[in-house]
C-alpha cells in the first residue's frame, strides 16, 4: 500500500473535521437571515449527524473482522446496533427529548430529585465512555500500524491528541454539522471501494465455493510475523519458512509442520503455496472458525454459541439508549415529535451503511486469509483494494478507506469525550469550577490512553460489546422504569444501577483480564447482559416497590413533561400574521 | 219559552261565574302559596337582599365611609335598636339610637380584640328612655387577624342577638377577607405592569410607534408588516405563562425588536448573528437576553452618531451554551458598572443589566452571573453562560410553581 | 386557543382529573410502544432458535446459509424501519387524539 496517499487522506479528514467544526457555523448572518439562523436543526441533519457519531471503529472495522474470522454469527453486531435506535426510539426517544435533559445524569436528577443518583449516574457514564473510547483508539492504532507501518500505540495516541486538542479549543462548536460529514465521508468510504471490490470479485469468476470451505490462500502468499505467534495445527502443513519456529533457524527451506502447538517469532517471514489451508493464531481471542463459517452457531471461540448470541443480542438491543454521546445529540431536536423523526431517519442511515461491513468481511475471507495466521482481522477492509487491486487504484481505494476509518474513530472519539468530559467538569471535579472543561478533557482522554498501551489484544468490536452491556444494565432500567413507571424511587433506581451495571461492570472486568477461559463461566462473564439486565430491572422495581412511600413528590408533574405533546399544554405557539 | 230561554241563559251564567270564581280563587291561593313564597322564604329573600346591598360598601375595606354605609344594612339586617361598628381603635359608624355609649363598647372592643371571642354586657345607662341596655360584642376578624368588632344593642338580654350577631359577624369577616384579597390582586398587577414597564421601555413604545406611523402614508405595506412585528413582540413580552423560554424564542423576539428599530434608525444600525443551531432549545429564563440587546442598541445607536454595530452569538460548549452580545458604542467607565451592577446605577440606564445578572445569578448560581467587559468608548462586550440543563429550568408551562427544595 | 384552556389548566394544576388524562396517554403510548417492541423481540429473537434447529447436513438444506446471510445481513434492517414508521405514525395519532380529547 503506497503509504503517502493514505497518510494524506487522513490528513485530509482530521484537517476537514478541525475546520468544519471551528468554522461549520461562524458565518455571519445579517438580520434578514435572521429565520435561517435561528431555525433548529431539520431532523435529517441531526439524524446523519447522530449517524456520524454512532458509527464508529467497531462498525468501521470491527464488524468486517468480526465476520472474516467468526462467520455469519457476527451479523448480530450490525442488526443489534440498528435495533437498539428502534428500541430506543419506541421507549425513549419523545420523553426523553421533552424532559429537557442534556445528559443521563441531568434525567436521573430531573426525574428523581435526588443528587445522590445523579452522582451515580455520573460514575457508570464516565465508565462506559471509556470502555468505549478504548476501542476507538485501539483501532486507530491499527489503522495507522497497517497504513503506515507505526507502532500500534501512534494511532491511539495521534487520535487522542487531535481530539483533546480539538474538543478543549472549543474547535467542536459545529459539532453537527462535523457529525453529519462524517457519516456521509463514512459511507462513501466504505460503499465506493465496496463497489469496485465486488465488480473485481465478479471479475474474478465470483467465487464462493471456498466460503464453506475452511480459509485457504488462492495464491502463493507470503506472510511477515509482526508479533511472536503460537499455532496449534490440526493437519500436517508444509512452508517455506524465512526465520525462526520452535526456536529452530530456517533460511527460505520447506518446512513440513507436524499436527500441534507451534511458536513461530516474530520476524519470521512464511510462504505459503497456492491452496494451502490457513493455520489460525490460538493467542488472538480467536479459535478457529472451523468448517463452518457460513452456518450459524457452528463455531465461534464460544463453548455456548446459542447463549452468547442472545448476550449480544440483549445487550444491543437494550444498550443504546444508555450510550453518553447517543443521548446528547437528542437535544438538538427541538421537541419531541421532532426527535422521533429523526430516529427513523437514523435507522434508515445506519441500515443502509450496515450493508456493507459484511461485504468486506465475506471478500476479506477469500482474499486476505492471511489475517487469520496473525489474528489481524480488524484489518481486513484496509487491505483489501491492495489485495484485488494494487496499483494506483488500489492505494486509492485503500486512501479512501483509511480516511473513512480515520474518520470514524474523530468523531465517536470527540462525541464521547465531549461528553465524558462534560460530566466530569459538572459532577467529578465540580469544586474546580465551571472553566475546568479542558482540564476534564485531558483527563476524560488520559484514562482510555493509558490502558490502550496496557490492554493491546481485545478485538475492536468485542470492547465495544462489553461497554454495550454495561450500559444496557444500567442506563435501560434506569430510562425504561424512569420514564414509565411512576413508582420508581430514588433509592430503587440506586440499587438498581449498583446491581445491574456493578455486576456487568464486574463481569468486563474479570473478562478483560482474561480470567476464565472456558466453559460457562467464560460464557456468563463474557455475555453479562443475559443476567444483568434482569438483575437491573428486578433490583429497580423491588427496592422501589419496598421504599414506596419516597416516591419523588414532582412525578405527576414530571411525567406530565415527559409525555404531554408539545402544543397540547405547552406554551402559547406564536400566530404569524395575526388580523388577517 | 223566550222567558225559559232567559232563565236558562241566567242560570247557565250564574253557575259559570261561580265556577269561575271559584277557579279564581283556588288557583289565586294556590299560586300565591308557590309562586310567590311562605312568609318564611319572603323573610330570608328579605335578608338575603339587605346582605347583598352592605356587602359592596365592605368589599372595599373597613374605614369610616364604608363603615357608616354598612352599618345602617346592618342594623336593619339584625333588627335592633342599634348597631356600631369599630376598627382596633375607635368606632367607626354607629347606626340607631344610644349613640352616647360610644366610649363604654369602646372599653369592651379592647378585650374582644385581644382574645378574639364575642362578649355580651349590660350597658348601664341614666336615661331612662334609652333602650340600649344590653350589647353583644363580636370582632372581625380577616386573614391577618381581628380588624374591629361588630357591636349590636339590644333592650334586654337575648340568645337570638348573640347568635345573630356572631353570624353576621361572620359574614362581615368574609367580606372583609374578600376586600383584602381584592387589594392585594390589585396590587400583583402593579407590580406586574411595574415589571413589564422595566422590561419594555415607555420610550421604545413610543418611538416604535411613531416610526411605524411615518410609514403608513408612504409605504402602507411596510407599516402594516410593522405593526403586525409589533404585535407579535408585545405579546411575547406581556405573555404571563412560565418563567422560562426557549434561547429560539428569546431570539425570535430579539428579531422583531431589531426590525421595529431598523424602522427608525435604518441603515445606521449593523446586526451580526452567529448562532448555533445545538443550543436553540435551551431553556433560559424569560426575556433574560432582550434587555441585553436593547442596552446595546442603546450604547450604540443613541448615544452616537456613528454606524453602530452590534453582534449577538451563540456557542455550544459542552454542558453549557454561550451567548455573547457586543456592540461598539459609548462604552462605559466600569466604576459605573460596577455600581449599576450592585444596583446603584439610579433609574435612567442598565436597568436590564442589573435585572437579568441577577435572575441568571437566582436561577444557575453566582458564577453565572453576567461577565462584562466594557470601558468608555470601547463598546461593551456581555457574555452570559447558560446551563443546557438545571433542576427545575423548563420551558414548558408553569407545572411547578414553587422552587424545588433540594 | 381559547377553549381548551380549561382542560389544559387541570393538567397544568395536576388535578386529579389531570392525571387521568396524563395517565391515559402513557397508557396508550406505551402500548404502541410494547406492541413495536415485542414484534422485534419475537421475530429477531427468534432467529438464533431457529437457526440452531436447521440441519447441520448442508445437503438437506442447501439454500440455507444463503437464507441466513439475506436475513441478517440485509432483511433486518428494512423491517425494523418498516416497525418503526407504523410507531411514529401511531404514536403521533395518539397524540394528536389526546390534542383533540383536551380540546
Amino acid at each position: 500500500m503506497n503509504q503517502a496517499y493514505a497518510v494524506a487522506a487522513v490528513a485530509v479528514v482530521v484537517l476537514a473535521t478541525v475546520l468544519i467544526g471551528a468554522y461549520g457555523l461562524r458565518i455571519s448572518r445579517t438580520t434578514s437571515d435572521f429565520y435561517v439562523a435561528s431555525r433548529s436543526v431539520p431532523p435529517r441533519l441531526n439524524a446523519a449527524a447522530i449517524s456520524g457519531e454512532y458509527l464508529s471503529a467497531a462498525s468501521f472495522l470491527g464488524v468486517a473482522g468480526l465476520v472474516l474470522a467468526q462467520g455469519v454469527d457476527m451479523l448480530w453486531y450490525p442488526v443489534g446496533y440498528t435495533a437498539g435506535y428502534l428500541v430506543l426510539l419506541v421507549f425513549v426517544a419523545a420523553p426523553l427529548r421533552r424532559s429537557g435533559a442534556y445528559t443521563l445524569p441531568d434525567f436521573a436528577e430531573d426525574r428523581l430529585e435526588s443528587k445522590r443518583v445523579r452522582r451515580v449516574a455520573s460514575a457508570f457514564v464516565v465508565g462506559v465512555g471509556w470502555l468505549y473510547l478504548l476501542p476507538q483508539l485501539q483501532g486507530a492504532g491499527l489503522t495507522l500500524g497497517v497504513v503506515t507501518g507505526a507502532p500500534r500505540w501512534l494511532g491511539g495516541a495521534l487520535v487522542a491528541v487531535v481530539v483533546t486538542a480539538a474538543v478543549a479549543a472549543g474547535g467542536m462548536r459545529s459539532i453537527t454539522f462535523v457529525q453529519a460529514f462524517q457519516y456521509w465521508l463514512k459511507l462513501t468510504a466504505l460503499l465506493v471501494p465496496a463497489i469496485f471490490l465486488v465488480l473485481a470479485w465478479q471479475g474474478d469468476g465470483a467465487p464462493r465455493t471456498t466460503f464453506d470451505e475452511p480459509a485457504t490462500f488462492r495464491e502463493r502468499t507470503k506472510v511477515t510475523v509482526e508479533q511472536t505467534l503460537r499455532l496449534n495445527i490440526k493437519d500436517p502443513l508444509g512452508v517455506a519458512v524465512h526465520g525462526r519456529i520452535d526456536g529452530v533457524r530456517h533460511t527460505g527451506d520447506k518446512v513440513a509442520l507436524p499436527p500441534g502447538p507451534h511458536r513461530i517469532d516474530a520476524g519470521t517471514v512464511l510462504e505459503f503455496a497456492k491452496g494451502t489451508a490457513v493455520p489460525e493464531a490460538t493467542n488472538g481471542a480467536y479459535s478457529s472458525a472451523g468448517s463452518r463459517w457460513s452456518r450459524p452457531l457452528s463455531g465461534s471461540r464460544d463453548d455456548h454459541p446459542l447463549y452468547a448470541s442472545y448476550g449480544l443480542i440483549i445487550a444491543t438491543f437494550l444498550g443504546t439508549m444508555g450510550l453518553p454521546h447517543v443521548v446528547v445529540r437528542f437535544y438538538t431536536s427541538p421537541n419531541g415529535r421532532a426527535a422521533r423523526r429523526t430516529t427513523v431517519v437514523v435507522l434508515g442511515l445506519i441500515g443502509a451503511f450496515y450493508l456493507l461491513p459484511p461485504v468486506y468481511g465475506a471478500l476479506g475471507r477469500l482474499y486476505a486469509p492471511e489475517l487469520l495466521l496473525t489474528g489481524n482481522t480488524d484489518a481486513a477492509v484496509l487491505v483489501l483494494p491492495g489485495k484485488l487491486f494494487g496499483g494506483v487504484g488500489g492505494d486509492l481505494l485503500g486512501a479512501l478507506l483509511a480516511g473513512g476509518a480515520f474518520a470514524a474513530f474523530l468523531s465517536t472519539a470527540s462525541g464521547l469525550t465531549l461528553s465524558v468530559a462534560g460530566v466530569l467538569t459538572q459532577d467529578v471535579l465540580p469544586s474546580l469550577g465551571i472553566r475546568h472543561f479542558r482540564l476534564a478533557t485531558c483527563l476524560a482522554m488520559a484514562v482510555p490512553t493509558a490502558a490502550n498501551a496496557a490492554v493491546s489484544n481485545l478485538p475492536v468490536a468485542d470492547a465495544v460489546g462489553l461497554a454495550f452491556a454495561v450500559s444496557a444494565s444500567s442506563f435501560c432500567p434506569l430510562l425504561v422504569l424512569g420514564i414509565w413507571w411512576r413508582g420508581l424511587t430514588a433509592a430503587g433506581a440506586l440499587s438498581g444501577l449498583l446491581v445491574g451495571g456493578g455486576s456487568a461492570l464486574a463481569a468486563v472486568a474479570a473478562t478483560i483480564s482474561g480470567r476464565p477461559q472456558h466453559g460457562w463461566p467464560h460464557a456468563l462473564l463474557a455475555w453479562p447482559a443475559v443476567w444483568s439486565v434482569p438483575l437491573g430491572f428486578l433490583t429497580m422495581v423491588l427496592v422501589s416497590l419496598a421504599t414506596r412511600a419516597a416516591i419523588p413528590a414532582s412525578t405527576g408533574a414530571t411525567m406530565a413533561r415527559l409525555h404531554l405533546p408539545e402544543g397540547a399544554a405547552g406554551p402559547v405557539e406564536r400566530v404569524q400574521g395575526v388580523g388577517q | 219559552m223566550i222567558a225559559l230561554c232567559v232563565l236558562g241563559t241566567v242560570a247557565a251564567a250564574v253557575a259559570l261565574f261561580a265556577a269561575g270564581a271559584a277557579f279564581g280563587r283556588l288557583s289565586a291561593r294556590g299560586g300565591r302559596a308557590k309562586d310567590l313564597g311562605t312568609p318564611v322564604e319572603r323573610a330570608t329573600f328579605h335578608t338575603l337582599h339587605t346582605a347583598s346591598l352592605a356587602a359592596p360598601p365592605l368589599r372595599a375595606g373597613l374605614t369610616e365611609d364604608t363603615a357608616r354605609k354598612a352599618a345602617r344594612r346592618l342594623r336593619s339586617l339584625l333588627g335592633t335598636h342599634a348597631l356600631c361598628l369599630t376598627d382596633q381603635a375607635s368606632v367607626l359608624a354607629w347606626d340607631g339610637s344610644g349613640g352616647h355609649h360610644r366610649a363604654q363598647v369602646m372599653e369592651q372592643v379592647g378585650q374582644v380584640l385581644e382574645n378574639g371571642r364575642s362578649q355580651a354586657f349590660p350597658v348601664t345607662c341614666d336615661d331612662m328612655d334609652c333602650q340600649v341596655r344590653w350589647a353583644v360584642v363580636a370582632p372581625l376578624t380577616a386573614d391577618n387577624g381581628a380588624l374591629g368588632t361588630l357591636a349590636a344593642f339590644g333592650s334586654r338580654e337575648s340568645a337570638v342577638l348573640v347568635r345573630a350577631t356572631n353570624e353576621v359577624a361572620r359574614w362581615v369577616s368574609v367580606q372583609l377577607e374578600l376586600a383584602e384579597l381584592d387589594r392585594s390582586r390589585t396590587r400583583l398587577i402593579e407590580a406586574e405592569i411595574r415589571a413589564l414597564r422595566a422590561q419594555i421601555s415607555p420610550h421604545f413604545i413610543f418611538n416604535s410607534l411613531a416610526a411605524i406611523a411615518s410609514f403608513v402614508r408612504t409605504d402602507p405595506e411596510r407599516a402594516r408588516e410593522l405593526l403586525l412585528e409589533f404585535a407579535d413582540f408585545t405579546r411575547y413580552s406581556f405573555r404571563r405563562h412560565g418563567d422560562f423560554t426557549t434561547l429560539a424564542d428569546e431570539l425570535h423576539s430579539i428579531q422583531q425588536y431589531f426590525s421595529l428599530v431598523r424602522a427608525r434608525f435604518g441603515e445606521r444600525l449593523d446586526v451580526t448573528l452567529q448562532i448555533a443551531p445545538e443550543v436553540l432549545p435551551v431553556a433560559l429564563p424569560f426575556l433574560c437576553l432582550q434587555p441585553l440587546v436593547e442596552n446595546a442598541v442603546k450604547h450604540g445607536l443613541e448615544d452616537s452618531v456613528a454606524k453602530s454595530r452590534i453582534t449577538i452569538s451563540a456557542s455550544d460548549e459542552g454542558a453549557e451554551a454561550v451567548v455573547v452580545i457586543e456592540d461598539n458604542g459609548v462604552g462605559m467607565e466600569p466604576e459605573r458598572l460596577r455600581q449599576i451592577l450592585r444596583g446603584e446605577g439610579g433609574p435612567s440606564s442598565g436597568i436590564g443589566l442589573c435585572n437579568v445578572d441577577e435572575r441568571l445569578r437566582q436561577v444557575y448560581g453566582d458564577d453565572h452571573g453576567l461577565v462584562i467587559e466594557t470601558g468608555v468608548g470601547a463598546g461593551m462586550k456581555v457574555t452570559a453562560r447558560i446551563p443546557k440543563y438545571r433542576a427545575g429550568v423548563h420551558s414548558g408551562p408553569p407545572l411547578r410553581r414553587q422552587p424545588r427544595a433540594d | 386557543m381559547g377553549r381548551p384552556v380549561r382542560t389544559q389548566s387541570e393538567i397544568n394544576e395536576q388535578t386529579t382529573l389531570g392525571a387521568a388524562y396524563v395517565r391515559s396517554l402513557m397508557r396508550s403510548q406505551l402500548r404502541a410502544g410494547l406492541a413495536a417492541f415485542a414484534v422485534l423481540a419475537v421475530v429477531l429473537g427468534s432467529l438464533p432458535v431457529v437457526f440452531s434447529l436447521l440441519p447441520s447436513d448442508l445437503s438437506l438444506w442447501p439454500a440455507g446459509p444463503t437464507l441466513v446471510w439475506a436475513v441478517l445481513g440485509a432483511a433486518a434492517y428494512p423491517f425494523m424501519i418498516v416497525i418503526a414508521r407504523w410507531y411514529v405514525r401511531r404514536a403521533e395519532r395518539n397524540e394528536r387524539d389526546f390534542a383533540d380529547l383536551v380540546e
